[in-house]
């Protein structure tokens, strides 16, 4: 019913378009997961078995056409693709095998392609080629402040020891200044974009209650398929939220002076913010760890091939699941006292943490700030 | 022949627990003086059976009246020569013991009609004369294409000689001049090379087979095992006799310069399906205008198909003819775009297969959709427009070519338009007076088209060409007997049957080629073919008392009967498919079989007993089609559903063999009213014997006239048309006629 009433409304905003087929687009949407595309005979049972879309707008029947036709344009700049929360309810009923979930999958990672800045940085995220300069960067920078930068050597076995907070901080401060430019880039071009396709809502305004709604999970709750899924999202994004606010209030409280690391790890009577933080960071490692772990189970388990996993979901969610274990790693070998190993152990996190971060506007990790935009510029 | 009666009645199958067997015997002994009355508790078993052949041996039985289930059922049990032995069956199980009261007056009163209708028929019954005429078996098949090749073939194997006969100087047809084939092999997503070369060669070199090409039939005389055909073929003329003709003429492809809509004729690059296809057979696939090989193709399905304005029919193939282009264009080219915009991509059968395969290809671009212009645009290209797209757009495609996959019409000639078309000349010509000179002119022109269109060229009274349905296909019982036409003997098969590809023609050719084999030995043993398989009876016309009125010639729908200058029918028994319904059509009643007669009929309905006004059983008449609606009776009695006790049943061999004669007894000898079942007519009709419910529904507005001249209430008549499915209405449909019945009243002439 809906599917229906929706090709109605989609038949009267219909404008006249010249069609000049993309190859190259199709090509790259068949080698980036969506390889059955082309297998769809526009049946609309997806659009049907879709619990998120819109009722004025289904997906992802219209989507499979205009990406069996090669029509660039008009996918990147069409919030359905985010929209999409990947249960693969579609391709698991598709009576074709066309997998329509995977075809999103391999949309989300063009347009973080098409819109992200530099454009280049994307291409190099977008394939295991890449994986090598990638890492090259941030082991040469943290090769370099283990062997030039000034230190002051406490006693005690502790990071700063090596890698001092004085150089760090700045660092990671001014590669939050150019990660927050390349996606205000990318976002800007995504909106323009989105735009000119006709998106009417106030994006700005919007992007508030798109984030109560992202971090609510209640459009990912609809997507009923599984409630693994559910949960693992939830739980990691939960902790990755607190750690990132952790993580800034500590880097802003050290940089002030009015905090020194390492932060107590039991209660302390005499720094009570600094042992709440410390248990609230640790409270958070444990919820994220364990909203990885859901996830990366429910990959490696997927026997009903719900969802494809490719390289670009392997990365993002790989650096991720490495920074969390590198980081409890390095927690726990620096309160047993394991000096010297726990310092190539932190090394490693320190090389994944700046991958994760540098790299957000360019790997799956940027689906967080496209998607908050495209369910913005969905909102009623 | 002295008759002796011998009547045999089943107390099997809980009939003796619900009709008093023996009262029901007292008819017979009594009533009728049957000298030979028995009573049996199975009389399908084997004593049963042996009971009646010793009566036959030791007592001279020769007319049996078997009182027991129906006839459809115990066929084998209760079979006797109709040459040596009358023998009727009575059916009291389905239409009386399981469907009526047990032990009730008014069933035994059911029973005991039924009985008294079967005795008076075997009565007015004869022995059937067996007819043995020199028949020749030589099979016929018109069409050398691959459904023509193939029917010649499986024919030829079967140990029958043939004579193909084909209008081009080559065989082979469309499949010829093709570069490929659709998969014929599993996993069916690939084409393959035609094997049609093949083919010829077997025909060609076939011992059985005659070929005879750049021919022409001149002309079709005779019947189904002596048809004498006149053949030119090369300038030579052949004179051949064959027992069965195949009709494999195929098709041709819908007349493009009618699409002018689609861009046929705007440009030379835009081009028919059937024009790319000889393209792509003679080498490179280059664009007409410039000879340039093109870099996008966009193809508009339903060319003219599935279209009130042109063809409003699916010729099921032209899908699959584009999916094979696609191929063909990206063998040459694998960068070239092919848009396809279709309808419904319709890719029946395995062929489902090869359309997931060409669809694989990222370079065939489909969508639903309707192309609502093409026109010239910019650098040589043509523009095409398509609205209501799946994509949700509409679309303007540039292209270098267009090609339109058009659809099939049928290579027939249609006979009754020809004759009709002779008969309004002549009478523009001749006629009486001068309107009706200005209108058969009229119809004349309206007509013209068909002149000189003859196939076949029968010598038929109806028509040189076999009767086609309203799009120009051979007419045939399509649903349940495909190649059956309305010629006995001419069967179609392959495309000129109904648009199909040519796996399709293939199995039909083999299908055509059974029917005929069929037909041959049938008629060499003097028997019907379909419907009335194996029945040896014939109709016999006392001609003394003819008056040419012709509504037999006009009516018969197989066309069986020619005329003299006169108008005095001339019979051609093979070409009868024995339904009566000449007999049905005959005012003066000179029609007649030797088991089926209007006098056979009425003396049954006379038979009928009619209780008086005053015991309020009121008797209904209900003629019934024996092909569908007695058989669903029959399903009605086996589920055990009940009816009014008061209806009495005669099946016909077609409600069209129904004479109005009937009517008027029943209703002047006291019935309260008739029922008619007859099958679904129409386009769509369910009539073994194409006409026959159609016609008698015309008869029946003569029925009217009857009635006022009684002064009876025309609600007194009713006709249903049946199917065999629809048994579960059919006590319904009674048990309402009667109730209606009742509300009028009894018949004012009962007792007359």
């Amino acid at each position: 019913m809906s599917a229906h009433g929706g090709r109605d409304r989609e038949r009267e905003m219909a404008e006249t378009i010249t069609v000049k087929p993309d190859a190259a687009f199709i090509k790259e949407l068949l080698g980036s997961g969506g390889s059955d595309l082309k297998k769809c005979y526009q049946c609309a049972t997806c659009s049907v078995a879709c619990n998120v879309c819109p009722e004025n707008a289904p997906f992802p029947r219209k989507q499979m056409a205009l990406a069996q036709w090669g029509m660039k344009e008009q996918l990147l700049s069409d919030p359905a693709v985010w929209l999409c929360h990947n249960c693969g309810d579609c391709s698991t009923l598709c009576p074709r095998g066309a997998r329509p979930g995977d075809v999103f999958g391999a949309l989300r990672k063009a347009a973080i392609e098409k819109y992200s800045f530099p454009g280049f940085m994307a291409k190099l995220a977008g394939k295991p080629s890449g994986l090598l300069p990638l890492l090259l960067l941030p082991v040469l920078i943290f090769a370099a402040i283990v062997l030039f930068a000034p230190r002051d050597i406490t006693v005690d076995p502790e990071f700063a020891n090596l890698f001092p907070q004085n150089v760090l901080e700045p660092l990671f401060f001014a590669i939050s200044g150019i990660v927050l430019l390349a996606f205000g880039v990318g976002l800007a071009r995504f909106i323009k974009a989105l735009k000119r396709a006709g998106a009417d809502a106030p994006i700005v305004p919007n992007l508030i209650p798109a984030a109560i709604e992202i971090m609510a999970h209640s459009r990912f709750k609809k997507c009923g398929a599984e409630r693994a899924r559910y949960w693992g999202h939830m739980l990691t994004l939960w902790g990755f939220a607190g750690l990132a606010f952790m993580g800034t209030v500590v880097g802003i409280g050290t940089m002030a002076g009015v905090m020194q690391t390492p932060l107590p790890f039991m209660w302390d009577p005499g720094k009570p913010v600094e042992s709440a933080l410390k248990i609230f960071a640790n409270v958070c490692a444990v919820v994220i760890l364990a909203g990885l772990v859901i996830i990366l189970f429910d990959r490696v388990a997927d026997k009903a091939k719900r969802a494809a996993s490719t390289y670009f979901d392997w990365l993002f969610l790989l650096a991720l699941t490495g920074v969390v274990l590198t980081g409890i790693l390095s927690e726990l070998m620096r309160l047993l006292g394991q000096d010297p190993s726990m310092f190539y152990v932190y090394f490693v996190h320190l090389v994944l943490v700046l991958m994760l971060f540098l790299y957000a506007p360019y790997t799956k990790f940027a689906h967080i700030a496209y998607r908050t935009v495209a369910m913005a510029a969905s909102r009623k | 022949m002295d008759k002796k009666l011998g009547v045999y009645i089943c107390s099997g199958c809980s009939i003796g627990e619900t009709i008093d067997v023996e009262k029901l015997a007292n008819v017979a002994r009594k009533e009728y003086k049957a000298p030979v009355c028995q009573v049996h508790q199975c009389l399908c078993g084997k004593e049963g059976v042996e009971l009646i052949r010793k009566d036959m041996a030791s007592e001279g039985v020769n007319t049996i009246v078997i009182a027991a289930c129906s006839p459809r059922v115990k066929t084998a049990a209760f079979s006797f020569d109709p040459t040596a032995v009358i023998a009727e069956r009575v059916n009291i199980r389905e239409h009386v013991s399981w469907c009526q009261k047990p032990k009730d007056e008014d069933t035994q009163m059911m029973a005991e009609d039924y009985l008294r209708m079967g005795i008076v028929k075997a009565q007015k019954s004869d022995l059937l004369e067996p007819v043995s005429d020199a028949i020749s078996k030589t099979i016929m098949v018109v069409g050398g294409g691959i459904t023509g090749i193939t029917a010649a073939l499986e024919a030829a194997a079967a140990g029958y000689e043939v004579v193909l006969v084909e209008k081009l100087p080559r065989l082979g047809g469309f499949m010829a001049s093709m570069k490929s084939r659709l998969p014929q092999h599993p996993p069916y997503s690939a084409l393959e090379p035609s094997d049609v070369a093949e083919k010829i060669q077997q025909v060609t070199y076939n011992p059985k087979v005659k070929v005879f090409t750049s021919a022409k039939i001149l002309k079709t005389s005779g019947q189904p095992g002596q048809f004498d055909v006149t053949i030119d073929a090369e300038g030579k003329t052949t004179e051949i006799r064959a027992g069965a003709i195949i009709m494999a003429t195929g098709w041709k492809p819908y007349d493009a310069t009618k699409l002018g809509h689609l861009g046929y004729g705007l440009s030379p690059d835009v081009v028919t399906n059937v024009e790319f296809e000889k393209m792509a057979t003679a080498g490179r696939i280059k664009r007409p205008s410039d000879g340039k090989p093109p870099e996008s193709v966009l193809f508009i399905q339903c060319a003219g198909s599935r279209d009130k304005e042109h063809l409003p029919y699916c010729s099921s193939v032209c899908c699959l003819a584009t999916l094979k282009h696609a191929g063909y264009i990206h063998e040459q080219n694998a960068d070239a775009k092919v848009f396809i915009i279709y309808k419904d991509m319709r890719t029946p059968a395995q062929n489902e297969r090869f359309y997931r395969a060409a669809q694989d290809h990222p370079l065939n671009f489909l969508t639903k959709g309707e192309v609502s212009k093409v026109e010239k645009g910019a650098g040589g290209k043509l523009s095409v427009s398509v609205n209501n797209t799946l994509l949700g757009e509409d679309l303007v495609i540039p292209v270098d070519m267009v090609v339109l996959a058009a659809g099939m019409v049928p290579n027939s000639a249609d006979g009754e338009a020809i004759r009709a078309f002779e008969d309004a000349k002549l009478k523009a010509e001749k006629g009486d007076s001068e309107s009706q000179r200005a209108d058969a002119a009229k119809k004349a022109e309206e007509l013209k088209g068909h002149q000189g269109t003859e196939i076949l060229n029968l010598t038929y009274r109806q028509g040189p060409d076999l009767p086609v349905l309203k799009y120009g296909f051979p007419d045939s019982h399509f649903v349940c007997f495909p190649y059956e036409t309305r010629r006995t003997g001419i069967y179609a098969a392959g495309s000129v049957r109904a648009p199909m590809d040519s796996l399709h023609a293939e199995d039909d050719a083999l299908g055509a080629a059974m029917k005929a084999i069929q037909s041959v030995e049938l008629a060499s043993k003097g028997k019907a073919v379909h419907p009335r398989s194996q029945d040896m009876s014939f109709p016999s016309f006392f001609l003394q008392r003819c008056t040419q009125c012709k509504r037999c010639t006009e009516e018969c729908p197989f066309g069986t009967l020619d005329e003299d200058e006169k108008g005095t029918p001339k019979p051609n028994p093979y070409r009868c498919r024995r339904c009566g319904i000449c007999m049905g059509a005959c005012p003066e009643r000179i029609i007649s079989f030797k088991n089926y007669s209007v006098d056979m009929i009425a003396s049954m309905i006379k038979s009928i007993e009619i209780p008086p006004e005053e015991d309020e059983k009121p008797r209904v008449l209900v003629f019934m089609c024996e092909n569908d609606a007695y058989p669903a009776l029959d399903i009605a009695g086996m589920n055990h559903s009940s009816y009014d006790a008061c209806v009495r049943v005669i099946p016909l061999r077609c409600l069209g063999s129904m004479n109005i004669v009937w009517i008027a007894d029943a209703l002047s000898s006291g019935f309260d009213g008739v029922m008619l079942f007859g099958c679904k007519y129409g386009d769509d009709y369910q009539c073994h014997f194409a006409k026959g419910s159609e016609l008698a529904n015309r008869r029946l507005d003569n029925v009217k006239e009857t009635l006022q001249r009684l002064q009876l209430e025309k609600e007194r008549i009713e006709v249903q048309q049946l199917a065999i499915n629809e048994y579960t209405k059919l006590p319904a449909l009674i048990n309402d006629f009667m109730d209606r019945i009742r509300k009028i009243g009894p018949n004012p002439y009962k007792g007359f």
